[in-house]
């Protein structure tokens, strides 16, 4: 393990008084002796003094004056200023309250203003002007403005050439992965593992008793695939290794699980039909037999009839009841990934770029417009459409999808959500992310776009991530982890230190890995490829006490009983209505109805019969599905069991921390869900002391062992300093993020700047920045 | 509708339920018996088709008594149940006739307050729905027929009594009034002054019951600037009224001017009074056409107006119509942000919590005390005070100070509830119904929305004030003004609904209420954050229902049970224990000081 980095000074503890400092503008001096906090292997490459920080959009009042640095991994603002007006923030060890990471970059604009200028900075690129001012617009849809009026102006230059240049590498290899593990090899070159944080991620999380740390499966070993073909109880089912070294395809992983009554060679002879060799890959098993599977697209025109049945056959024969397949073409069905960009894009620019009030009017329009929750919803309801087959047909169900590796990540994993309770633990969740994207080949360095070449940037894993959020907005009890490590778990695609979230494949990693070590002087020993750290691994960012935010005090786990009236149960959803799982019905279906007003169609008698006709074979597997949600919406939900989403307009709802975390405007100071998850936990907190306490009690009464009472799994403790008084003064819509000093939106002269990156504009500059190269 | 050929078994509504029986149907119509209130009685029942938007034609049989509709499947395959106050029926339709083709196209047609519809099918022979359309219409609409609304019949006894819930002298003394600046009057008691207003105002101390009187001249109906809040600290004031009548020529009056300055001098420190008129400023100089006005600059030196931009009652009436149009019997799907665009409701929403926060923040910050007013001071005028008075006061967000709240600022105030709702009266297309009082629960919803944890009260119970608006079954919302109440004896000769929810309080309890003190609320009227209220507007529709009960509200209530079970079983094992080794006895609530302390 490595050291992490100190607190930085200015931080301070919520549990402690603010300190009161008065040091402000005047101290100046101080500023020299700023020194960035950096991460083995990372270098300062430029840095500018006396640079503004701006904070609010109409005031310089608030403004913080540093020392703004550019490294080979992140933009560092170090200041000695207090941040205003704010009361908590929660922080990653790895990053400064003020740095972006350079992964995070979206785009650099250089401004002056004196010579009304602007320029959007690409890499290499010449700036003909000085700028009085760089605004960075991020990722996660920070943005962060810097102004440069008492700087050197030609430092303040080379300092915004170099962000521009660092943020946009060109080669892989440049990603600073590559040079903070080649550092930790050195470093540790006695060492016989190289880093050990690799081996991934304990589900360090949990601090406390409770929750175990359970290791998150990577699914880059034989034993990963067969524990979980032994979990869900698959038969008929087995690991393949004929991929091992990478030696048929260079985007599959090395193991994989195939029908049993497929042999080796003939998986390798038909590897040749599918594109990128991506043979069926088994993803899943109900405990009723049917098994989820994706695939690509057969290739071989001669040849697809012939390998599909063969394919088709074996998934049947692994069917103890020797079920049908279904198969699902996915390209058909949803949205393709340059539409889900444009969606995100314009999302983007109405949740933070366009100003506030100029948008209030037609929000919900505009929002609608943006698409974005209609593919959220689109991608629901297909997912729903699969569990049916799974879950009431005994159907296996094929996801076909030209690789396979996009849409396809994303309908296996909700299904497997849905369906399965252990993916909505967070080891669940996080062998999910494992298995159905990082090693089913997900391109997480094109999709995140990485390298900068926009045109295969698409935010999939968001839209998963999102649509996630909108089954546990709706079962808030079935999940064991919290909006917030969603949201946390999205900002660290965006941190370029993680091998998790850095490759388009497993074999990705160990070629361009290998590559650099060799050209470092690495040795990698047995090793396939360098050990990049796991995102899984927590406790590199978060402390273990700020790791607990991620726990939701709403989950009812199975350990976990319930008492009501005196007796306990185990919890239950209660009675739910029906929701219009079935708005969204393929058309056959709704010109299926007589009439589509508000008169159903007549009958024969005002009795209707349950039993769908059985002469009207079109409808009647329409029908079938919506009996099968009606029936499901109409019973209690076992939050242990299946959860299907409501997917009305009115469900379908835009995630607020994500988006609007920056936005101050949209803050609702104690306000927000956030103040009912903090009486939870404080309530949680008690009975799980209580729960250890009555355990010890019972055990060993004499020798109580307090010790142990100072675990939680909670955030917010119920001995801790808010116990007695309400709702904590730092909680807002935004906690644990805050909008201070990250979203300035420029009030610009002239073109407003939101106009001047507005919609696909920012795809079309950049690419044309990129042709300067 | 995706699925109007198929039927629901299990939909679950406020006043509708289905359930799965397992007794044989065919004894049920027997052995059951209609709901009946003390003082409610049968009427006629009769066997119909309800025409169920969501579950398509259902045979059952209609009961009318005096208070209800109560419908009750005859089908052995759904236990479908219609239990609808005769209150809430804005119009009975006749659709289709004698010799009208088709099935079920002879019947009834209601339209109900409550944004649902009603149908019924009848047999064509014989005029049957002649008998019941006279009854419905006679019941539905008492007022009509010379008859008592169902409040004057209710014999119904709770253990509390309502009426006694609002007492101004206690409310004002709550506030720190009368003080060396305020004083009670009694100058309307027998409501001479403004039969509109409450007996009991708060005015300056300095302004005369003779001043009160030229002040009244001067404004529309009578209704001139009184108290309704003071704040504990600065002593700055929320005040309401109507519109001066400056007309066409631009009227003045000394003793107007006069007496805003009193209040304005209330507080020293303070040189100009803040006048917020709610309507647009169009709206405002429109109104001077017909005696109106506003404040002018020239005449009120030492006040400063702004227009709050809220419209009147016609456009938010059409605004709601709309919302009807969208949600119901079908929800609009395809393009749902949109469509609820198009309604303008949240937008109205926006516009009457901005303007409250405006007020509120006025106040808080000690800038300057405010005067309220719209044209008459009794439908956008009490939404702003009212809704400030919740921001700014911690108490009215209690039951109890809700329900003072709503007592005083909409009820003794005057709010014509009985033209707004059109209690028992047949003119479902008047044009002075508006839902104003509506209106401002969903800002009160929106509000909770946004601080989870600051109310003591939960959604059931904005819905329950919502549906006894209509119901007739309470007097609490009946006539438009105190005069009138006391006429009719209402307090006497009717039961308050605030027995009823006082008497079962819990069930109209948020768990997650945190008492807290003099924290002023300031919710966001975003449109980013505002919702429309899916639980009441679309409560009828059995797909777009949410949890009931909230699975949130209901998790803390399982985690207190768990607790309590759980310090239950470790005092006993303690003490089981202590008297084993015979060691003094340790109480859970000694080793863990904070679990008595903070529930």
């Amino acid at each position: 393990m490595f050291s992490l980095k100190p607190p930085r000074p200015s931080f301070r503890s919520y549990l402690l008084p603010p300190a009161q400092t008065d040091d402000n503008i005047n101290s100046q001096p101080k500023i020299k002796k700023l020194e960035p906090v950096l991460l083995p292997g990372e270098i300062v490459v430029n840095e500018v003094n006396f640079v503004r920080k701006c904070i609010a959009t109409d005031t310089s009042q608030y403004d913080l004056w540093g020392k703004l640095i550019c490294s080979n991994f992140k933009i560092s603002f170090i200041t000695d200023d207090p941040m205003p007006l704010q009361k908590f923030h929660y922080r990653n060890l790895l990053l400064g309250e003020h740095d972006v990471p350079l992964t995070c970059v979206e785009q650099i604009v250089t401004v002056n203003d004196h010579k009304r200028k602007q320029k959007v900075l690409g890499p290499n690129q010449k700036l003909k002007f000085n700028p009085t001012e760089l605004i960075i617009y991020c990722k996660d849809f920070r943005i962060v403005r810097f102004r440069f009026d008492e700087s050197g102006p030609e430092s303040a230059k080379k300092v915004c050439l170099a962000i521009a240049h660092y943020s946009q590498p060109t080669d892989l290899q440049l990603l600073f992965a590559f040079e903070y593990v080649g550092k930790k090899y050195h470093n540790s070159a006695n060492k016989i593992n190289g880093v050990s944080s690799e081996g991934g991620g304990r589900g360090g999380i949990g601090a406390g008793s409770g929750t175990t740390s359970q290791k998150t499966p990577l699914f880059e070993t034989y034993s990963d695939w067969d524990r979980e073909i032994k979990r869900t109880g698959a038969s008929g089912w087995r690991v393949c290794s004929i991929n091992e070294g990478y030696m048929i395809s260079t985007c599959l992983p090395e193991y994989f699980v195939v029908p049993s009554s497929l042999a080796d060679q003939d998986l390798k002879s038909f590897s040749h039909s599918f594109v990128g060799r991506r043979m069926p890959l088994w993803c899943w098993n109900h405990s009723n037999g049917s098994a989820l599977v994706r695939m690509a697209l057969i290739k071989d025109v001669l040849q697809q009839r012939r390998i599909d049945q063969r394919i088709c056959n074996a998934i049947t024969k692994s069917h103890p009841q020797r079920n049908d397949v279904y198969k699902l073409d996915l390209e058909k069905t949803l949205p393709n990934i340059q539409e889900i960009q444009a969606a995100f894009v314009k999302l983007k620019q109405l949740c933070v770029n366009e100003p506030f009030e100029e948008t209030e009017e037609k929000w919900l329009s505009s929002l609608e417009n943006t698409r974005w929750l209609e593919y959220v919803r689109a991608f629901l309801k297909h997912s729903a459409e699969v569990v049916y087959m799974l879950e009431s047909k005994h159907l296996s169900v094929v996801l076909q999808e030209e690789e396979g590796r996009d849409l396809s990540c994303l309908v296996a994993s909700l299904v497997q959500v849905m369906l399965d309770a252990y993916f909505r633990t967070i080891t669940g969740f996080q062998s999910l992310i494992q298995k159905e994207w990082v090693m089913a080949g997900y391109q997480f360095l094109d999709r995140c776009n990485h390298l900068k070449k926009s045109e295969k940037e698409s935010p999939l894993f968001l839209l998963f991530l999102d649509a996630t959020w909108q089954l546990l907005e709706q079962y808030p009890a079935a999940f064991e982890f919290s909006e917030t490590y969603l949201t946390v778990l999205y900002d660290s695609t965006r941190i370029s230190l993680f091998g998790t979230f850095l490759f388009n494949s497993p074999h990705q990693r160990v070629k361009q890995s290998t590559e650099f070590a060799i050209s470092k002087n690495i040795q990698l020993g047995d090793e396939k490829g360098l050990k990049f750290p796991s995102v899984w691994d927590w406790s590199l960012q978060f402390t273990a006490k700020d790791r607990t935010l991620f726990h939701n005090p709403f989950y009812v786990g199975k350990s976990m009983p319930c008492v009501q009236n005196g007796s306990v149960k185990s919890f239950k959803r209660t009675k739910k209505s029906y929701s219009s799982t079935l708005r969204g019905m393929p058309s056959s279906l709704k010109n299926g109805v007589i009439g589509d007003q508000e008169l159903p169609p007549r009958r024969n008698s005002p009795i209707l019969k349950h039993k769908p006709d059985p002469l009207q074979h079109t409808d009647s597997h329409n029908s079938d599905m919506e009996q099968y949600f009606r029936e499901w919406f109409s019973k209690p939900a076992d939050l242990h069991g299946v959860i299907l989403p409501c997917l009305s307009g009115a469900h379908i709802k835009l995630w607020k921390l994500c988006y609007f975390r920056w936005v101050p405007e949209a803050q609702i100071h104690l306000g927000g869900s956030i103040t009912a998850f903090h009486k939870l936990s404080l309530l949680v907190d008690e009975v799980d002391t209580l729960s250890r306490m009555l355990r010890q009690q019972r055990s060993s009464p004499l020798e109580a062992c307090y010790a142990e009472l100072d675990q939680s799994r909670m955030y917010f403790r119920a001995q801790g300093p808010h116990s007695t008084s309400g709702t904590p003064e730092f909680l807002s819509s935004s906690f644990p993020f805050s909008p201070v000093g990250n979203l300035c939106r420029r009030s610009i002269l002239g073109t407003p700047l939101s106009k001047f990156l507005s919609g696909a504009k920012i795809w079309i500059s950049t690419e044309t920045l990129a042709n300067e190269d | 509708m995706a699925s109007a050929s198929t039927k629901y078994n299990s939909h679950s509504l406020e006043n509708e339920s289905i359930k799965r029986t397992s007794r044989d149907g065919l004894n049920r119509d027997l052995s059951e018996t209609v709901p009946r209130l003390p003082g409610e009685t049968l009427i006629t029942d009769k066997e119909v088709i309800y025409i169920c938007p969501f579950n398509g034609p259902i045979k059952g049989r209609v009961y009318i008594t005096n208070y209800r509709l109560y419908l009750r499947s005859l089908e052995t395959d759904s236990a479908l149940i219609l239990d609808v106050p005769l209150g809430v029926i804005s119009r009975i339709e006749k659709m289709g006739g004698a010799t009208s083709r088709g099935e079920n196209s002879y019947g009834l047609d209601i339209t109900c307050k409550d944004m649902r519809n009603l149908r019924f099918a009848l047999k064509q022979e014989g005029h049957s729905r002649r008998d019941m359309f006279e009854t419905l219409t006679r019941h539905a609409f008492p007022l009509a027929h010379s008859l008592p609304l169902f409040a004057f019949l209710n014999e119904e006894k709770f253990h509390v009594d309502g009426w006694t819930v609002y007492n101004p002298v206690e409310e004002y003394r709550r506030q720190g009034l009368p003080n060396h600046h305020w004083r009670i009057t009694f100058i309307n008691k027998c409501y001479e002054l403004c039969d509109t207003y409450p007996a009991l105002l708060v005015v300056p101390y300095r302004a005369s019951d003779e001043d009160l009187r030229r002040v009244a001249i001067f404004r529309s109906r009578n209704r001139i600037p009184v108290l309704s809040w003071i704040h504990p600290e600065n002593k700055t004031v929320i005040m309401r009224c109507s519109q001066p009548l400056v007309g066409m020529s631009g009227k003045r009056n000394k003793d107007d001017e006069k007496y805003l300055d009193l209040i304005r001098e209330t507080n020293r420190q303070i040189s100009k009074l803040t006048i917020y008129d709610a309507r647009p400023s169009v709206n405002a100089v429109a109104n001077k056409a017909t005696g109106g006005g506003y404040e002018s600059d020239d005449a009120y030196h030492n006040a400063e107006l702004s227009f709050l931009d809220i419209h009147n009652i016609h456009v938010m009436r059409e605004s709601l119509k709309k919302v009807k149009d969208i949600v119901y019997p079908n929800v609009e799907e395809s393009h749902w942000l949109s469509s609820l665009e198009s309604t303008h409701w949240l937008e109205h929403i926006k516009l009457v919590l901005t303007g409250a926060i405006q007020v509120a923040d006025k106040v808080s910050s000690g800038k300057s005390s405010v005067l309220v007013h719209c044209s008459d001071g009794w439908d956008r005028t009490a939404q702003l005070t009212s809704l400030a008075m919740l921001m700014l006061d911690s108490f009215y967000r209690s039951i109890e100070g809700f329900e003072i709240l709503v007592q005083k600022e909409w009820i003794s105030f005057g709010h014509k509830f009985g033209s707004r709702i059109g209690h028992g009266d047949k003119n479902h297309a008047d044009a002075d119904r508006s839902p104003i009082f509506l209106q401002f629960i969903d800002c009160v919803w929106q509000m909770s929305k946004q601080f989870p944890t600051a109310f003591e009260f939960n959604e059931r119970f904005l819905i329950a004030i919502l549906d006894h608006l209509y119901s007739c079954r309470f007097g609490t919302f009946l006539f438009n003004c105190e005069s009138a109440r006391e006429r009719q004896k209402v307090p006497e000769r009717t039961v308050s609904l605030w027995s009823m929810i006082n008497s079962n309080k819990d069930k109209f309890k948020n768990p997650f209420y945190t008492k807290e003190i003099n924290r002023v609320l300031y919710p966001v009227a975003s449109m980013r954050h505002l919702e429309l209220w899916v639980n009441y507007y679309i409560r009828w529709n059995p797909r777009i229902k949410q949890q009931q009960p909230n699975p949130v509200e209901q998790r803390y209530m399982e985690l207190l049970a768990l607790r309590d079970d759980y310090i239950k079983r470790l005092e006993e094992l303690q003490l089981a224990n202590s008297a084993k080794l015979s060691d003094p006895p340790t109480s859970p609530s000694q080793m863990m000081p904070h679990v008595q302390t903070h529930f």
